[in-house]
């Protein structure tokens, strides 16, 4: 049976974790539970360490364009904070009852990364409070800043397997002034043109999805720029994502996105692929259909991940290893020595 | 010294895995290679030159078996000791290694070994309407390889991002021979994003063979202007007011008037010299983005009483500003025989006080001061032309740096921007870090390279150790386990 802690501080969570690491008892990190069905199913950890506690916003500077708060703050709070100074965090995927920090330990980038980047690019400055209990700031909280190692962007994506993510400073953006959704529906050779000529230019839009039967572009800009190209037509709102018993994350080099989409079309398989950025989210039923997906996008020159799914799914999570995993378990060691952080959810490691 | 006498029997080892021709132990060319753009001098015990991988990663077993230490060296341009070898360690220069290997326009990216140059790489996809976003004003000399290690910017990097924002993938050499490609044009790879923390590496991680870069399209319409400013307070108010206003300019730098001048008597831009502050400021997309952005520059520009606002008519008086932009540390040659160029990056919201204390604090040292930087993101060079043959001058230079990074941290700021730490920033570095965060990137450093041989005391100050650090559970607050 596990315990929860739900820590007021990161000073809190950092003694929350020495603890846990000297009785080398482990800690599952939940931010706001979003994204926890991802990684290798695990047996129950010893304790539970919730983060939704820590919500403090330490620094605004709207006129600098960064924030500094607490990274169990809901990530739609941060949203409306920054939307109060006409400003945007356009890089994270954010879905309701996120946690800012879940969303960076997870790396979630959103559909607009075509033209605002991925989420670990909007990391300034993190304190991380490693698996032993210390607390470690990185990076620097202005807008630039090559102050030693990058520990900020090893904390991305790093699935709290490093440490906690307790603090983040963010570089924010300018609301566009205008914003719509445009779409368009055919056969895949025609959507195929679309997505060419949407992503030719001149306008850089937000978004170019292409999924089954359908794509659609997201421009943004002055409202001179927000219309519809020739053959595209303004969408009510933005088209939802693929639904399924699972959803696997496939990365492929951006200009394959079409070959992948084609096959899973002939598999019947629904997917929403973010072109121009390589990125395609698929809905599979079942582990054979993880299989399929990462065999065709290992031949497009790529990898496939399970994002969400139930545990029978998710045997297999992250597929082959990549290059650089004696590297990864030594930093791993490093930031968490006793080994106590979610500790088969990364590193292909037995649970 | 002992240096000088090992030299033989090290240029013995490795003249067996490159052409001896390439092994360079001449004292005066080991002199050349113990400094790079800065004003440190090392000690250089060796000098190789690999043309591939399988010789650089054969540099690095002999270097591992004889446990000699490594530096990597990109064109050593850098600004901050980085490239500088210290105690005869042996620098594996990548000088040699110059060739664009695949340019992919669908991406868009192109992967070249480290030794390109930065403006090589964007004239060779020019024709296809591409081009590489970092920009440092040394692109004409600076190393792809050297930009990865320092993770370099320059003016574009205001909206566009620094280096390791571009760099999808790389093939690197590690401490004991081995290769790893890490990163590619697929996202996210499973795993830690090594990619990503090797940038900025300073030659510390690896010796990187292979530089997967991405590529932008060139904007469809850009401009580019010129606004003078009576104060460099008024100056200063005008970028925080224009990123208040919502726009991102491509690029927004500032001169004051001591470096208009002296860029002015080098390039002949008929520059306002008579301004106390001049920005260029450059807003670049489709053409309604443009005329809105420009709008706001406009109107934030006679907001904070801008005399005029000059935009380059063509593409050559385009060149022509960045030109004078990107000639200004040359240009001070004719003010000082040397300069020493700070890179403290500050929120943009305490421009204008910082710029002011720098204005102070060279006074009362007796330097003259200059500046010319990245106001856009905060980011400051604050130049001290200073002659270096006189050492007491040097000594007040150091002393002054010293005033002016504490003044920018004092604020909220960073020791660097885009140059790196180095050797001359290192010993700032427990300034923004405590001894838990720097013992934290010790750790890190060490995963790559346990046995400290690359780039030793670069970085981090001496005595930051990855040490045992597991708190004892016992003296920490009790009732934290809820």
């Amino acid at each position: 049976m596990s315990a929860v802690a739900g820590p007021a501080t990161p000073a809190e969570a950092a003694a929350a974790l020495a603890e846990a690491s000297a009785a080398r008892e482990r800690v599952a990190v939940v931010g706001g539970g979003t994204r926890s069905r991802r990684g290798r199913p695990a047996p129950p950890a010893d304790h539970e360490l919730r983060t939704t506690g820590l919500r403090r916003v330490v620094a605004h500077e709207p006129a600098d364009l960064t924030v500094t708060v607490e990274a169990g703050l809901l990530a739609s709070e941060l949203a409306e904070l920054a939307a109060a100074a006409g400003q945007c965090w356009p890089q994270a995927e954010i879905r309701p009852g996120s946690t800012v920090g879940g969303v960076l330990a997870a790396a979630a980038s959103g559909r607009r990364r075509l033209r605002f980047g991925a989420v670990r690019d909007s990391l300034l400055q993190v304190v991380l409070a490693t698996g032993d209990g210390r607390l470690v700031t990185a990076g620097g909280r202005t807008v630039k800043g090559v102050s030693g190692y990058d520990i900020p962007r090893l904390a991305v994506g790093s699935l709290g397997t490093l440490g906690v993510i307790v603090e983040v400073t963010l570089k924010l953006w300018p609301i566009p002034p205008a914003q719509g959704w445009f779409g368009a529906e055919g056969p895949l050779a025609e959507r195929l043109g679309v997505v060419a000529r949407a992503l030719g230019g001149p306008a850089r839009p937000a978004s170019v999805l292409l999924t089954p039967g359908a794509v659609a572009v997201e421009l943004t800009g002055p409202p001179a720029d927000v219309v519809a190209a020739e053959g595209l037509a303004p969408l009510d709102e933005e088209p939802p994502g693929p639904g399924g018993r699972g959803i696997v994350e496939a990365g492929v080099p951006p200009p394959r996105l079409g070959d992948l989409a084609g096959r899973l079309e002939d598999a019947g398989l629904g997917y929403e692929a973010r072109m121009g950025v390589g990125t395609c989210l698929v809905a599979v039923a079942s582990a054979d259909d993880v299989r399929r997906v990462r065999a065709w996008a290992g031949e497009l020159g790529g990898h496939a991940t399970v994002a969400d799914g139930p545990p029978e799914l998710r045997a297999d999570p992250w597929g082959p290893p990549p290059p650089g995993l004696e590297l990864m378990r030594r930093l791993r060691d490093a930031f968490d020595p006793a080994g106590v952080l979610n500790p088969s959810m990364l590193l292909w490691e037995a649970a | 010294m002992a240096t000088i006498a090992q030299a033989p029997a090290l240029r013995e080892r490795f003249a067996a895995v490159l052409d001896p021709s390439r092994v360079i132990d001449h004292p005066l060319e080991r002199r050349l290679y113990s400094r790079d753009g800065s004003i440190a001098e090392g000690d250089c015990g060796l000098v190789v030159l690999p043309e591939t991988t399988a010789e650089v990663a054969a540099c690095m077993r002999v270097a591992r078996d004889l446990g000699v230490n490594v530096v990597p060296r990109g064109s050593g341009t850098g600004l901050c000791g980085g490239a500088v070898p210290l105690e005869g360690a042996v620098v594996v220069s990548v000088a040699r290694m110059t060739r664009v290997l695949e340019v992919d326009p669908e991406v868009p990216c192109a992967r070249v070994q480290p030794g390109v140059l930065n403006l090589d790489l964007s004239m060779a996809v020019r024709h296809l309407g591409l081009h590489y976003a970092p920009d440092p004003s040394s692109q004409q000399a600076c190393s792809i390889g050297g930009n990865v290690a320092t993770n370099a910017g320059g003016p574009h990097c205001l909206s566009s991002g620094v280096t390791a924002q571009h760099v999808l993938g790389m093939e690197i050499v590690l401490a004991d021979g081995q290769v790893l490609r890490l990163g590619g044009t697929a996202p996210d790879p499973p795993g830690y994003d090594l990619r990503g923390f090797v940038v900025g590496g300073e030659g510390t991680l690896g010796v990187v063979t292979e530089v997967l870069v991405r590529l932008m399209r060139n904007p469809p319409e850009v401009r580019t202007m010129l606004l003078d400013f009576p104060t460099v307070r008024q100056a200063g108010e005008a970028v925080g007011a224009i990123i208040a206003g919502g726009v991102i300019p491509a690029a927004m730098e500032m001169m004051d008037r001591r470096m208009t001048v002296a860029v002015e008597a080098f390039v002949r831009a008929d520059l306002p010299v008579e301004a106390a502050a001049v920005l260029l400021v450059e807003v670049d997309g489709t053409p309604a983005e443009v005329a809105a952005h420009t709008a706001v520059v406009e109107a934030v520009g006679a907001r904070h009483g801008a005399g005029e606002v000059r935009v380059a008519r063509d593409e050559a008086e385009r060149a022509l500003f960045w030109k004078a932009r990107k000639s200004a540390f040359g240009a001070v040659a004719r003010v000082a025989p040397n300069y020493y160029l700070h890179d403290c990056v500050v929120p943009r919201t305490r421009l204008v006080e910082v710029l002011e204390r720098i204005e102070e604090i060279a006074l009362a040292r007796d330097l003259v001061v200059m500046n010319v930087f990245h106001a856009g993101d905060g980011n400051l060079h604050p130049l001290i032309a200073f002659d270096r043959r006189d050492p007491e001058q040097v000594e007040r230079v150091h002393a002054a740096g010293k005033d002016i990074i504490e003044a920018c941290v004092a604020v909220g700021g960073v020791l660097s921007g885009e140059h790196g730490i180095g050797l001359e920033k290192r010993d700032f570095m427990p300034l923004t870090f405590s001894a838990v965060d720097l013992a934290a990137q010790a750790c890190a450093r060490d995963a790559f390279d346990p046995e400290g041989r690359l780039n030793p005391a670069k970085v981090l100050p001496v005595g930051s150790r990855c040490g045992e650090l597991v708190l004892d559970a016992g003296s920490l607050p009790p009732g934290t386990w809820l």
